[in-house]
Order: structure tokens, then C-alpha cells, then sequence
């Protein structure tokens, strides 16, 4: 299995077990209860009140699934603490008797990065929401985990600064979850991912340690091992506090929406832009099911007869933002745009994106159940992958609806089905897997947002070949060598670590793809 | 030098690759004499060398150009310098996706020459004349556009390695946006060598501008300096680059960059000579010394300046200057006051005992403020007096890494942190 | 599926009934389709008063519905459970911020009146609900609080106000009502009708409420002037009951019905266009009368229809447009989103829309406007702390924008911001959105508006 599964109102989901392959990774329920005893034990001594550290089957359960519902194991402990050494001290006692666990912020991935272990602790860091500090004078801010992404920017905007990182699910998404997977979002075209923006770590490891990574300088002495840690999913450690860059709001932001005839014309467009040397802040696009979709849960009043829109959102500076504009609109009707539309204020602005950010949940009102994907293609390939989807969806008569940042090729296809028909779940999940292979053949990547977690584990060996993989592992045992962090994520095949790898035969995936030597 | 090596570790060397040869004077890595160079002419034969090493006990240093071979400590021991000047293409440049891929000996001008016929450039700033890709990444080096664009760790996004077993290892990809497994990359940077040898990367670029202004003002102190940093960082001017340039007596000054289209670049500069005072004056061309080191890039063995590095939060930028003109030893410093990087320059000749004072008031001062201070390069006998990494946060968790990608320490032995 | 499988995850099965054993049994449990509807996505959780204080799954709608599913699968219903459903507002600010149109409000109704139904509280919890139940719908009892203590011990009250803690629970509420009192004066019986003034446009009958009537009549009184001046004849039915909000809040499903009858009862017999209401909790529920009485015959169609004539007073301004002249009023006002009007009724604009028209008034927003300020109804006095800790918050944010005046359209949340202003130390005039319209086409001035508004 792999893309976010979302069910709509027409129809009840049937909800899927974790697959049989799945379950190596995720423990079995009563596997060393003296172990999680243990750690309760002491979970309870820190943190005291049955709130904090929850037993109880009904509560244990609501834990069970992050933002991709689609796979659930019961945790055999949650404990949800608020201080550095709390977390310490259980992750200590984790390691001690040999416990995994499993880190979570809000529970909104979209890989099931934070999918419980059935014997592990799961700690959650939505107590642990202090906005520490906001230097303005340094460009800087301190908060912990739990703190929601749109908050930093809340705490931010006084100063006139924002934070930059903006997945769709800012106003919930937790920072600690942002740097587990390296999020990025809409305008990370321009601005980069979270990556970009985290200058420090305070990281509890899976022995139980605290490091400090990075800070409020630049450049700390050593391996970047906090640029190891963003984008690790967990496996490498828990983060309890983060230092982020903060970015100056600019002095003028300007949204565009384009209507074209087809995505290959909002493909041309997008192209165009980046060719004449313009950096929007955000280029996005849609087809026509994704539109209409969107049209049918907030009712965004699109172009009409539009077989895609592209929404380009410039910013910086007043006179550069009037010029690129002139640009965006010179190249979207050299293109084909038949319609455009320019919003100048946050009413304007909000009113465009509505439509853009509502696509995911909006799909659930055509289809009564659909698969999100995250492949990520070089630009350039836009139009053939566009059309090889259709294809594919032609071949397989399985609808597939576009939504992406056509800026960064990371395409959002939606393939919809409906459960309820025998057949129709694995003809989508075929579907699916062909356009990861799509991404892959073209030279991109399984995931550009939405992590590897539990669900893509699998495509790995796809992406990267054995000594990849093993290489990486190498990382792994030197974080985390009993592996205990987050374990049964991202890598299909967990290694032992002080296990000699193998070394590989035959060509790299990639080579065979014909794609060179070495990417 | 080379008696050291046995016969049968040559001659594995021999065969794993096409060149290899004697190493001379010139090859040695500061001031360690190696025995052999391997010159390898793709990543499978710097694989094989890697191997053929392993298989051998044999220490090796990578080298791409050899511009920043004193940097760092001494290495323990060199049998093998691995010379990559060979690996000197750059393989890809899809304009359309802004993205270039070269291989880890092509110098950084070569790349830009490239790029620049579609109009873009790798926004890495050439601090060392005829550095190239593998050894600014080795190194980690920056200049003044990291205040906009960051350093190499936010611009690459792929790279090839081959580790100290000889295994060629990829990570990241030639997509931008991909969050596919550890991003060894960033690992990678900055290590001196130590953990695994690249041999290829892959780089996101951005579009040349059309049009590049400086605004520079003298700053009598570093509360002036500092008050000038503050108003260009959080008006609406986008600077490209926020340098300072503090000598070690007298006034410094503080220059501002910005770059965009020409109406743009002119309406900003009109406001940053506003924000900036009466003396102020603007420029088409950088300020001399512009995105260099300060220090003497001529000099070799004892006659090297000592070159450091210092980091800071931005707010602690007067303190720094300050601390700067307080030290018993003549220090110029320059560097990016708007990300708080700035690099140190002291002579040669300066007294070693007031350089050691100097160099605790500093890290006292920039640890202060969230930094640390560095010591770059500098004459044998100072490197020697001096403990040239200073404190090292999280220095065990590095040490765990070392052991798994090079245990049996053969990878440019001691020359990083904590002797890894 | 394994059997591993299904022991790890729950038994799993196609939520078309509750199933046997579960938490809940086939007379209206939580629609199993519109559970399915929660894709699980979170973007409930920020806007959920009770994860916003704890950080909890169970205590966000994501969590609730989580629990209900695992209700329909098959868990029986736990002290647990119950637990975290109580602690619901029922503010609805998830409804709002469901991208995927999940019927929170629709799930919780149910489960509330499955949990009165079938889960067995504590004595000391029945007790208190039995007495707020038996207190807040009767106008008559609750005029009886108005004058102190004596009121409650003559309705013998007092036994139980000492073996439920009411009474410190309560306390707050009474300084704030006792503040009040004198400078409102005396309760005025409104007539049983009122002309329009000019031309008549509609022909309207007012909803007088429990908590509105007793506590602040003057919010009546200005609601038939301006719409009496904005051209509406005003019907008043005297026997009209209460409207059943409370009750079909907390699951005491039967009661709603019933109070739902009467007022139905009431107002067909009155022959009005529309059934104007000036508090969001009361509206909010009216016009969900349908679905309340959906299984009663005889009352089936007629709830549908009366629900479809149901408009807060705000919106049905909007609706006519307003045609009374304006007076100026130089003042600066919070308005605060009724958890009921907001989220419930989706009616934002048009208050502020009302307000902007008069000249002089701005209007500022209030910071964390979709979190409910803890008075949820009742809630504030079933679960006192996270209820104080949310009023504090909500007046914290609203002392912030510096505003002379806090407007807003429901007594529940006139009491409770009243009381956590009060505790803030920075006192400030609290006032019902069409007491400001009233003062307007009254002339009053922004002063006196103001003082007689004054810490409520």
C-alpha cells in the first residue's frame, strides 16, 4: 500500500489493517510488557496524572493513526511530557529495558511516520509548545515541538517577520514533525524547506542524551549532524527544541490565478517563468478534476472551462514583484491563459488559495475514496509525466486528479476509486505505484513533502540501490544502534547494526534505468 | 616517503587505477609527506583506489584542487593522495530544472562558466581562487551571498560517494524537492574528508542577476557597524550580502549588496543609502577584497597568517568587533555581518602566547553569543600551541559516525575535529 | 485479515450498524457514514478549546470521533469515553474547520444522548445536572437567583446547591449578574406585540429565551425596538417555553423534544413570517428542530418547516437590509464570535457588517477568534476549570485590541467573558450587538452606551 488514503461522505470506509508486511515493523502487542512497565513506571513518576501517561484501551486507541488513517497499531503506551528531561528520562529508560519508541507532534503526516509501535512507547510532544524565545535582532526563533508551524509565524508577525516553511497543514502541523520530515509546502520553491530554516536542535538521542546541534550562530564545528536529523523521520533522535530562521515579510506579495486550456499549456507556462529567470514564490497548478473538485467544496469560482489553473504567488519587494508580474502574465497568455486574475489583498489572496488548499480534502466530494501520492519529477518533465498519467489512467480507467507545485515538480496526483466496488482499491493502488515509477524513471524522487514513514518504506530499494541504503543505515547505527527510534520506518529492511553489509551485485537500479553511471 | 608503502598495497593501487604515482613535496598535506597519487578518472576508479586502500591499511587524503590542503590539522598519516583533478566535468546542466551535476574536481569556475550561458549561476561564492566542487564542499567555505542564498548545504541536493571501504553511495537525487531517506549530503559537508571521499554532486541554481549594486558606509565602531547591520536586515531592501570589513586599527566599513532587475536594484539602493547615513555611497562594483579571506592566500608554511573563523548570533556583531580591537594581536576581520560569519586574519609573526589569549577572549565572546571560533589554517607551530576546533558540541555522537563510515580511521586521520 | 491483525488494531468491521457490544445501540447512535467522513487530517485540532488547553488526542474532535468509531466497532463504552465527550464545548469550531464537511455537531448530539441514556454517572453528577436542568430552562426559578440567595433557598434549593458544589461553581456568574442588576433595573414585561415603524416589511415573532429574559432583558427590550424601526412587526408569544438548547446539548434527548413541541406549538399559532432569536445558542438549535424531531410524526414536517423560518436577529437585518437611519457613535468595539452564531449558524459577517454601518464605530477582531471563551452553555459549570482557564484566556485577547466595547450575541458568553474581564483587572463594557444597533437609531451616545454597559 502506499499514498494517503481519504474517504469521502458517500461512503463508509471499511478501515484496512496494517498489510501483513508491514507488521515486522510495527511489533507485536505484548512483547516485552516488563520493559513498557517499566518505562510507564517511570513515566508516572515524572509526570503524574493519568493524562500524561495513558494505559486506558479507549484512550491508547485514539493514538492508533497519524494523518494517513490508513494504517493503525495500537500503542502499547503513550505519554505525552513537557520538559527536555522528561523526554530524556523516558527515551533513557526506553533504551534501558530495551523499549521502542515512536515520536509525534499532531499527527498529521502523510506517510505514517508516526505510526505506533504495538510494543513501544509513543511520546507525544503536543504539551510541549512554548515559543521560548523571538529574536528579532538576530533573525531567530526558539520554540519546542509541539509548537504548531503557523504559531511561529503568529509569534513572528509583530516583528514583522514570518516563518517561511508553509505545508498545507501549517495551522496544525507541529514544528517537531516539520523537521522529522523536512517539510516544505507552496513556497518552498523560493524559500526552501525546513532544512533551510532550522539553525539548532536540542536532541534528546536514543540513548537518552541531550546534544545541543547548531544554535543561534551559523556553522557549528564538526558534522552537520543536525542537517543528518531534519528530514530523518524520527529514527535518529527526538527533537525537543528548535532554533529557526526567521524571514523579513515582504514588502509586497502578489497572487495570480491562470486559466488554461489544458496542463500542458499551464505546464509551457510554468517553464517559461523559470526560463526568463523568475523566482516566484509559489507556481501551482491544477487539472480540471482537481478543479472541479475544489469547485464543489468551497466553490472558488475558478475560470470557467479551465482544463487547468496555475496559481503564482510573487513576492519581494514592490518594484521587482510589479515587474516579475509583468513577466508571469506576458508568459501565462503567450501560453494559452485565457483568464487571469490578480488578488492584491489578503481577502483576494485567501480567496485564490482557498481552492488550492481545500484540493485534497475536496476530492473526498467527487470520489468516495482516494489515494494521495507525493512523487517529485525534474520540471521539465512535467507534460510527459502529465500525459503518461492520463495514460495510465485511460488504460486503467482510474481517475487521477492533479494537484501540484508544478514549480518544483513535487506532483500531488490523486487517484480515485471507490472501495465499495470489488477491485477498485488495487486497480487505484497499481495506478499509483505506476506513477511513482513514472517520477523514478524520470529521475526524481518517491517523495517530496510527505516523507517515506511506514508507507513508501517499500519504494526504497526503487530509489536507491543496496549500498545506498546500507550507507545510510550507517547513519542509523551510529544515532541509534539498538534501534529503538522510530524503528520499521523509512528503510524497508531493518539491519542490525554491527552487521557487515553485503556487498551488492549487478547494476545500480538507476543504471539499468539507463540513466548513467551514478545519478 | 614512499618505501613506506608495501609492495603489494602498490601495486593494488596500481591496478585499481591508470594513475598513480609518486608523491612529491608539492603533495604533501600540510606539512605530512604522502607516499602515493591516484588520479582517478571516474567514480569506479576512485572506488577501486578506496578498496584497494581498505584492502591495504592504506591512509588516504582526497585532494580536488589542492587550494586548502593546510586546512584543518595535520593529518596522522598520508599514504594515498587521492586526486581528483581528473574528475573535472561537469556532466549535466538541465537549464530548465536549474539544477547542475559535476564531478567532485571541477573547479567552481568552470561550473559557473557552464551555467552562465543559460543565464544562472551556483550561488557558492569562489572565496579560494580555483577551488573546486569537492573541496568547497570538504571545507564548507562561504562568502558574502550566503545572507541570501545560503551556504552549500542549502544548494546541494544530490551528491555520489565512495566510502572508506570503497562502496559508491548515493543519496538525495536531482530533484530539488525530495525528502527520500538521510541526507548524507549534509553529512558530507564540511568533513574534511573524513567520512567518505565525493566524487559527484548535484546543485540547484539560481538565475544571474541583471543587476548588482553595493552601498558601502564607514563604521567609526561597532556600535555603528552594528546599528547599520540591523537597519539594512530588517528594512525592505533584500540584501544580497551584508559584509563587514574591520580592520585591525581605525575605520571599517560595511557594505551592502543588492542584486534584481535594474528599476528594482536602484529603488533599493536609494533606500539603503537612506537607511545608512550621509556617507554612505553606492557602487556598480564590489568593495576590493570582496567575498576573499583576509588573509594571505601567497604564504606557505611558517609564513601563513593564522586564519580564523568566527560565528555569532547577528546581535552579537558589536561585541565581536569589539572583542577584536581588545586582543594583544593585530586582527582584520571580514566577513558577513548580516549572518554573523566573519573570518580572521592574524600575521604570522604575531606573539604566540598573545595569539593563544586572543583566541580564548574570542571563543569566550562569540560562544556568548551562540558561536564558536575556529582556527582555519595557520603556521605548524601554532596549529601545534593551539586547540584549533575549540569545544565541540555533540563531539561523542561525531566520533559514533567516524566509526561507522571510517573504523579503522584511514580517511584524512586526525585532520577534523576531536582528532577524528 | 490475521488474526494478529485484528487483535493489534481493534476489530475492524463495515461501519454500517453499531456493533453488538459496543458503546452504543440502534436508536440514533453516531451515523457510521458520517464518522467514515473523518479522514483524519487534524485541522480540528488548533481550533478545539480542550486540545488547545491539553494537547490531547481524546480531548480533540479528531480524538471524539475516534472514540466513536471505536464505539460503533465494538469497544464498550468506558469512564473514559464518557469522560472525554463531556469535556466537548460543543462550541463547533471544528465544523468550521473541516475541510471535509464532517457533521461534528450531528456525531456528538447523538453520542451525548446514547451516553444519558445508557452510561450510569456518579450520584454527584446526576444531582447537578439534575439541578442546572431543573434551574436554567425555567425562566421563573432562574429570576428567582437574580434576587441572591433567598430566591434559592425558597425554592429549596439550597440542600442540594451544598451536595453539588453549585454554588461556587455558580459564584462567579452571580457577581457578575448581581452587578448588573441594579443599573438594568427592574425586568419589563415586553408586550405581546409591537408595530413597525413605517412601512412593515415582515411580520416577525421573537424568541424572549430563558437566560436572556431574566438576565438581560435590556437585550429583548433593544431587539424589538430595531426591529420594530427597521419596518417589522413584532409578535411576542406569551406562553413561549424554552427553546430544549440546553438539553439537546447534553444529550437529554427527550427533554429537547419536548421543549422543541411546545415552542413549535407556540409560535405556529402566531401566524409570523420568521421566528427571531437574539441568542445563538437558541438559534442555533431551533434550526436544527428537523433533525430533533425527524422521528416523531406528528411534528416532523412542522419542525421542518418552523426550523426554515428560524433567523438570528443579525441575520435577519441582513436579510431585510437595514432602512432605519443611523446615529454616530465614536467608539471602538471587540466583536466576539458566538461559538453558536459563528460556527454553528457559519453568521460572521453580517453582525460586523451591522456594526460597520454606523458611522463612527470600528470594528476590531479579536485574536484567536475561533476559540470558544469556555461558557459552551452550561459547561462553564460542569467542568469550572478548563472553562476559567478559557474565559481568561478569551478576555486576555480581548483586552489586547484596546476596544471600549465587547460586543457579542449570546448571554452564555456575555456571563462568562463578564466574570474572566472582571478577573482581568481591566474593566471594560460588554454589550449585545443590537444594543449598539439600538443605541444608534436611539441617538444614545457612545458615553452613556458605554456606562450603562459597564462590567457586566
Amino acid at each position: 500500500m502506499s499514498g494517503t488514503h481519504g474517504t469521502s461522505a458517500t461512503s463508509g470506509p471499511t478501515p484496512d489493517p496494517v498489510p501483513p508486511e508491514v507488521t515486522r515493523s510495527t511489533g507485536q502487542p505484548g512483547e516485552n510488557p516488563e520493559g513498557v512497565a517499566a518505562v510507564a513506571r517511570l513515566a508516572r513518576r515524572l509526570l503524574g496524572d493519568e493524562d500524561s501517561v495513558i494505559t486506558e484501551r479507549s484512550r491508547l486507541r485514539t493514538y492508533e493513526c497519524d494523518g494517513l488513517a490508513h494504517y493503525r497499531v495500537t500503542p502499547a503506551l503513550v505519554v505525552i511530557p513537557e520538559t527536555t528531561d522528561q523526554v530524556a528520562a523516558i527515551i533513557g529508560a526506553c533504551a534501558e529495558h530495551r523499549v521502542p519508541y515512536v515520536a509525534r507532534g499532531s499527527g498529521t503526516g502523510l506517510s505514517g511516520g508516526a505510526l505506533p509501535r504495538a510494543d513501544g512507547v509513543l511520546i507525544v510532544t503536543s504539551r510541549m509548545r512554548r515559543v521560548r524565545e523571538v529574536r528579532r535582532a538576530d533573525q531567530r526563533a526558539v520554540v519546542e515541538p509541539g509548537v504548531i508551524n503557523l504559531d511561529v509565524t503568529r509569534a513572528a508577525t509583530p516583528e514583522g517577520y514570518y516563518y517561511a516553511p508553509d505545508p498545507s497543514s501549517q495551522q496544525i502541523c507541529s514544528i517537531g514533525g516539520n523537521l522529522a520530515e523536512n517539510s516544505g509546502g507552496a513556497h518552498c520553491l523560493k524559500y526552501g524547506f525546513t532544512t533551510n530554516h532550522v539553525v539548532g536542535a536540542e536532541l534528546v538521542t536514543p540513548d537518552g542524551e541531550v546534544v545541543e546541534l547548531g544554535g543561534l550562530a551559523p556553522d557549528a564545528p564538526g558534522y552537520d549532524l543536525l542537517g543528518t536529523v531534519v528530514g530523518s523521520e524520527g529514527t535518529l533522535g527526538l527533537v525537543t527544541a528548535a532554533t529557526v530562521r526567521l524571514v523579513r515579510a515582504p514588502e509586497q506579495v502578489r497572487t495570480v490565478l491562470a486559466g488554461f486550456g489544458s496542463t500542458d499549456e499551464a505546464g509551457a507556462a510554468t517553464s517559461a517563468i523559470i526560463a526568463a529567470g523568475i523566482v516566484p514564490a509559489a507556481i501551482e497548478m491544477m487539472d480540471a478534476l482537481a478543479i472541479e473538485a475544489a469547485e464543489a467544496a468551497v466553490h472558488c469560482n475558478y475560470p470557467q472551462g479551465a482544463g487547468a489553473v496555475l496559481v503564482v504567488e510573487l513576492d519581494g519587494a514592490a518594484v521587482e514583484v510589479e515587474h516579475e508580474y509583468a513577466g508571469v502574465e506576458r508568459l501565462c497568455r503567450d501560453n494559452g491563459a485565457f483568464e487571469l486574475r490578480v488578488a492584491t489583498d489578503a481577502a483576494e489572496r485567501a480567496l485564490i488559495w482557498k481552492g488550492r488548499k481545500s484540493a485534497f480534502a475536496a476530492v473526498g466530494r467527487i470520489s468516495p475514496d482516494y489515494i494521495v501520492q507525493d512523487g517529485v519529477i525534474p520540471r521539465t518533465a512535467l507534460p510527459e509525466v502529465l500525459r503518461a498519467i492520463a495514460d495510465l489512467s485511460r488504460e486503467s480507467g482510474v481517475r487521477v486528479a492533479n494537484v501540484f507545485h508544478a514549480g518544483d515538480g513535487n506532483l500531488h496526483p490523486l487517484v480515485l476509486f471507490d472501495d465499495s466496488v470489488e477491485g477498485a482499491g488495487e486497480a487505484a493502488e497499481k495506478v499509483s505505484g505506476a506513477i511513482l515509477d513514472l517520477c523514478i524513471g524520470h529521475g526524481g524522487s518517491i517523495t517530496g513533502e510527505h516523507g517515506v514513514g511506514i508507507d513508501k518504506a517499500a519504494y526504497m530499494p526503487k530509489m536507491f540501490g543496496d549500498d545506498d541504503l546500507d550507507t545510510m543505515q550507517l547513519v542509523r547505527c551510529a544515532f541509534d544502534p539498538e534501534g529503538i527510534s522510530n524503528p520499521g520506518k523509512v528503510f524497508p529492511t531493518p539491519r542490525l547494526c554491527g552487521e557487515v553489509p553485503g556487498r551488492r551485485k549487478g547494476a545500480h537500479p538507476l543504471q539499468e534505468a539507463g540513466l548513467g553511471e551514478v545519478f | 616517503m614512499s618505501e613506506r608503502l608495501d609492495e603489494t598495497a602498490r601495486k593494488a593501487l596500481d591496478s585499481a587505477c591508470s594513475h598513480v604515482a609518486e608523491a612529491g613535496d608539492a603533495d604533501a598535506v600540510d606539512g605530512v609527506g604522502a607516499s602515493l597519487v591516484a588520479r582517478p578518472a571516474d567514480t569506479a576508479e576512485a572506488a577501486e583506489v578506496l578498496r584497494a586502500a581498505s584492502g591495504h591499511g592504506l591512509a588516504v587524503v582526497p585532494r580536488g584542487r589542492g587550494t586548502k590542503m593546510t586546512w584543518g590539522r595535520p593529518p596522522r598519516r598520508v599514504d594515498v593522495v587521492l586526486d581528483l583533478s581528473a574528475m573535472d566535468q561537469v556532466v549535466d546542466h538541465a537549464a530548465g530544472d536549474l539544477i547542475v551535476e559535476a564531478q567532485a574536481g571541477t573547479t567552481l569556475a568552470d561550473v559557473q562558466a557552464v551555467v552562465a550561458q543559460a543565464g544562472q549561476r551556483l550561488a557558492i561564492d569562489e572565496t579560494v581562487p580555483g577551488a573546486s566542487v569537492g573541496g568547497t564542499l570538504a571545507t564548507a567555505t562561504s562568502g558574502p551571498g550566503r545572507v541570501a542564498f545560503g551556504t552549500a548545504r542549502d544548494l546541494l541536493i544530490g551528491v555520489t560517494v565512495v566510502r572508506a571501504d570503497g562502496v559508491v553511495a548515493r543519496a538525495g537525487g536531482r530533484v530539488v524537492k525530495n525528502v527520500a531517506g538521510y541526507d548524507l549530503g549534509k553529512l558530507v559537508i564540511g568533513s574534511f574528508g573524513t567520512l567518505a571521499v565525493l566524487t559527484q554532486a548535484v546543485f540547484r541554481l539560481h538565475p544571474l542577476p541583471a543587476a548588482r549594486r553595493f552601498v558601502s558606509v564607514p563604521v567609526a565602531d561597532p556600535a555603528a557597524a552594528h546599528a547599520a547591520t540591523q537597519a539594512v536586515i530588517h528594512a525592505q531592501v533584500v540584501p544580497a550580502a551584508v559584509e563587514v570589513d574591520w580592520p585591525s586599527e581605525g575605520t571599517g566599513t560595511l557594505t551592502v549588496e543588492l542584486q534584481g532587475i535594474p528599476e528594482g536594484v536602484s529603488g533599493r539602493t536609494t533606500t539603503t543609502l537612506g537607511l545608512l547615513g550621509g556617507e554612505a555611497s553606492a557602487d556598480d562594483d564590489p568593495p576590493p577584497g570582496w567575498a576573499s579571506y583576509p588573509w594571505s592566500l601567497e604564504a606557505r608554511g611558517d609564513a601563513r597568517d593564522t586564519a580564523l573563523k568566527l560565528t555569532f548570533a547577528i546581535s552579537g556583531l558589536p561585541d565581536v568587533l569589539s572583542a577584536a580591537r581588545s586582543v594583544d594581536v593585530p586582527l582584520t576581520l571580514r566577513g558577513s555581518a548580516g549572518a554573523g560569519v566573519v573570518y580572521g586574519s592574524v600575521p604570522a609573526e604575531a606573539d604566540d602566547t598573545a595569539l593563544s589569549a586572543a583566541l580564548d577572549r574570542l571563543r569566550e565572546v562569540c560562544a556568548r553569543h551562540g558561536g564558536s571560533v575556529v582556527v582555519l589554517d595557520a603556521a605548524a607551530g601554532v596549529k601545534q600551541a593551539l586547540d584549533t576546533w575549540g569545544p565541540v558540541p555533540g563531539l561523542d555522537l561525531m566520533r559514533r559516525v567516524k566509526e561507522q563510515f571510517d573504523p579503522d580511521h584511514r580517511l584524512a586521520p586526525a585532520r577534523f575535529v576531536g582528532g577524528i | 485479515m490475521s488474526a494478529t491483525d485484528e487483535q493489534r488494531t481493534g476489530a475492524p468491521v463495515d461501519l454500517g450498524v453499531p456493533a453488538p457490544g459496543g458503546a452504543f445501540d440502534e436508536h440514533r447512535p453516531p451515523d457510521p457514514a458520517l464518522v467514515g467522513d473523518c479522514v483524519h487530517c487534524g485541522f480540528c485540532l488548533p481550533t478545539c478549546p480542550t486540545y488547545v488547553l491539553w494537547g490531547e488526542e481524546m480531548d480533540s474532535p479528531r480524538g471524539r470521533i475516534y472514540l466513536m468509531k471505536e464505539g460503533l466497532e465494538g469497544e464498550p463504552m468506558t469512564e473514559a469515553m464518557v469522560e472525554h465527550w463531556d469535556r466537548c464545548l460543543g462550541c463547533m469550531a471544528c465544523v468550521t474547520a473541516c475541510p471535509s464537511g464532517v457533521q461534528y455537531d450531528r456525531l456528538i448530539e447523538a453520542t451525548r444522548a446514547q451516553v444519558e441514556r445508557r452510561h450510569d454517572r456518579t450520584a454527584r453528577d446526576r444531582a447537578l445536572r439534575g439541578l442546572i436542568f431543573a434551574l436554567f430552562p425555567h425562566p421563573r426559578r432562574l429570576r428567582l437567583l437574580r434576587g441572591p440567595l433567598r430566591g434559592v433557598q425558597r425554592a429549596r434549593l439550597d440542600r442540594l446547591l451544598r451536595r453539588t458544589g453549585l454554588l461556587e461553581r455558580l459564584s462567579p456568574q452571580l457577581a457578575a449578574m448581581e452587578g448588573l442588576a441594579p443599573r438594568l433595573g427592574r425586568t419589563e414585561r415586553l408586550p405581546d406585540s409591537v408595530p413597525a415603524q413605517g412601512q412593515r416589511r415582515a411580520v416577525v415573532g421573537m424568541l424572549t429565551g430563558c437566560v436572556q429574559r431574566e438576565f438581560f432583558p435590556g437585550v429583548n427590550a433593544a431587539t424589538a425596538r430595531v426591529l420594530a424601526a427597521e419596518g417589522c412587526e413584532v409578535v411576542i408569544p406569551r406562553q413561549q417555553g424554552c427553546c430544549g438548547a440546553l438539553s439537546a446539548h447534553n444529550g437529554r434527548e427527550p427533554e429537547a423534544q419536548a421543549y422543541a413541541r411546545g415552542l413549535i406549538d407556540a409560535f405556529e399559532s402566531a401566524g409570523v413570517d420568521f421566528v427571531v432569536v437574539n441568542a445563538a445558542g437558541c438559534g442555533s438549535t431551533m434550526k436544527e428542530y428537523a433533525d430533533l424531531l425527524a422521528d416523531d410524526p406528528a411534528y416532523a414536517g412542522r419542525a421542518e418547516a418552523f426550523a426554515t423560518r428560524v433567523r438570528d436577529v443579525s441575520e435577519i437585518l441582513a436579510e431585510l437590509g437595514t432602512v432605519a437611519p443611523r446615529h454616530r457613535l465614536d467608539i471602538s468595539v471587540a466583536y466576539h464570535d458566538a461559538c453558536h452564531l459563528g460556527h454553528a449558524q457559519g453568521i460572521r459577517t453580517q453582525p460586523r457588517a451591522l456594526l460597520r454601518e454606523i458611522p463612527g464605530l470600528e470594528v476590531r477582531e479579536i485574536a484567536e477568534a475561533e476559540l470558544c471563551c469556555g461558557s459552551a452553555g452550561i459547561y462553564n459549570i460542569l467542568n469550572p476549570e478548563p472553562a476559567r482557564e478559557l474565559g481568561d484566556r478569551k478576555a486576555a485577547n480581548i483586552v489586547a485590541t484596546g476596544a471600549e466595547l465587547l460586543v457579542t450575541a449570546n448571554p452564555g458568553c456575555l456571563m462568562q467573558v463578564a466574570s474572566a474581564i472582571g478577573r482581568s483587572g481591566h474593566p471594560m463594557g460588554m454589550a449585545h450587538t443590537v444594543e449598539v444597533l439600538d443605541a444608534s437609531i436611539r441617538g444614545i451616545s457612545a458615553d452613556d452606551l458605554i456606562r450603562s454597559h459597564q462590567e457586566r
